[in-house]
């Protein structure tokens, strides 16, 4: 096992078992989807089927449901590693414990946020969305889901073992900044206007939260062996 | 003072001053700009519930950012008391916030003549009282108040990133809600006779707030370390 002892390794190791883990339960990366496609469906069934209406309405109703599906996804990300004593070990193994974080998130977003993305591009053709937008909506969903996977982990560490509402209750609030930038983004594209500089400041979010988000994560986790 | 019976005994002296204090200059102002502040030419005399607004609003965001820096420090030196200090000033930010807006909406009725706008600075204000009820929904969730302390500062710090989004957001995306009228850099655009009860009512809220915060934190002192043994000796102390 001497080939096991740097952090690379360790963050391999995290990501394999994870993935392996996931593919082997079609309902971790099936139910965000199913939830996504479901939301999507909604909005029509409640505005009419009016083709204008939807068209003009598209972008946001994507963004919201494509926040919704994988802040409900990430909800249970720890609750499985901590019962069975598997977080126990990330805290023993003497590697810094947010990298281990981050290659769950980055695991979960892989398989419960990829899904979700190829979902928005099916849902874009119900939903009329004006065409040509398609690259920036999947550009902008690409960094969104992954943030929102971030601040979902953090909200599921904050509410472990309680209810799945009150995790939601934690991070909506603090997805809004995103959300306007996803938004701004579409709107920007739908205009036909340049929207790299959301995009930049997207990605500046995103580079602040993948360090801090995960260490705060461990703060909160660690909460919970106290 | 970050010693929970240290902060105890200096407050019993200390807090009646301050309610006096708080008492005096809070009904100052209000006094001052409700019955003495002239008309405004153009709205007439409902513009004086900016004496109730503009300092609500702005306790509103300063408490929250109190609260970020008290998380900080129990995050960071496990300060027990900083911990309580949140604990104690999410529920009356979260007040603040609620009459800031509620008071806005009022303005905003006989003003611009509705309710509500999806203004960004409206919009910020109310994702400011959702903040707030995260953090009081949160403590109150976790049985443990050692515990539930460093959960709640962990979101604290967390959400002082959307406070400067509020601050910004009338200079990014101004629509209906006007810019800040007070700045520490310029004059303010406002008349003297109107500005100056409006920076006493500012006062008079924030000595209010401070005097409740002080005797909302004596409280959580006392029921946190009831079992000790200072608290004993402080209300039983002739008995043993």
């Amino acid at each position: 096992m001497n080939d096991r002892n740097n952090t690379l390794d360790w963050f391999m190791l995290v990501m394999r078992r994870d993935l392996i883990l996931s593919f082997r339960r079609s309902a971790t990366y099936l139910t965000p989807l199913i939830f996504f496609l479901i939301v999507v469906t909604f909005f029509p069934l409640a505005l009419g089927p009016s083709q204008s209406l939807l068209s003009s309405l598209a972008a946001g109703i994507i963004w919201i449901s494509a926040l919704l599906s994988s802040l409900l996804a990430v909800e249970g990300i720890f609750s499985e590693d901590y019962q069975d004593g598997t977080m126990d070990q990330y805290f023993i193994s003497t590697e810094p414990v947010f990298v281990l974080i981050f290659a769950k998130v980055l695991c979960h977003w892989l398989v419960c946020g990829a899904p979700i993305i190829l979902a928005s591009i099916i849902s874009s053709l119900f939903l009329y969305l004006p065409s040509g937008v398609l690259f920036a909506l999947i550009e902008s969903l690409l960094m969104g889901t992954f943030f929102m996977s971030l601040l979902g982990a953090l909200g599921a560490a904050l509410a472990l073992g309680r209810s799945a509402i009150l995790s939601a209750i934690i991070v909506l609030p603090f997805s809004i900044p995103t959300l306007l930038m996803g938004t701004a983004i579409m709107t920007a594209a739908i205009n036909q206007q340049d929207y790299s500089g959301f995009l930049s400041i997207m990605g500046a979010m995103l580079a602040i939260g993948i360090p801090g988000l995960c260490l705060l994560t461990v703060e909160a986790i660690k909460l919970n062996y106290e | 003072m970050g010693s929970p019976p240290f902060f105890y005994r200096w407050s019993t002296t200390f807090s009646p001053w301050l309610a006096l204090l708080a008492v005096i200059v809070f009904s100052a102002g209000l006094f001052w700009g409700i019955g003495f502040a002239p008309t405004d030419y153009k709205q007439g005399d409902v513009y004086r519930i900016i004496y109730i607004h503009v300092p609500s609003a702005i306790l509103a965001e300063s408490i929250y950012v109190l609260m970020a820096v008290c998380g900080f420090i129990s995050m960071v030196w496990r300060a027990k008391i900083a911990g309580m200090l949140i604990t104690s000033a999410a529920p009356i930010g979260a007040g603040f916030t609620l009459i800031a807006l509620v008071t806005g909406s009022i303005w905003g009725q006989f003003t611009w003549g509705t309710w509500w706008v999806w203004d960004a600075r409206l919009t910020s204000t109310l994702i400011l009282f959702f903040l707030y009820s995260a953090i009081i929904g949160l403590h109150s969730s976790i049985e443990n108040k050692a515990k539930a302390d460093r959960a709640v500062s962990i979101l604290a710090v967390l959400g002082v990133v959307i406070v400067p989004i509020i601050k910004k957001s009338v200079d990014w995306w101004q629509t209906l809600h006007q810019s800040s009228t007070f700045t520490l850099t310029s004059s303010p655009s406002m008349s003297p006779d109107m500005y100056q009860p409006l920076f006493v009512c500012v006062l008079g809220f924030s000595f209010l707030f401070i005097f409740m915060l002080t005797n909302s934190l004596r409280g959580e002192i006392i029921f946190r370390e009831r079992d000790k043994l200072w608290v004993k000796n402080q209300f039983f102390g002739q008995e043993r």
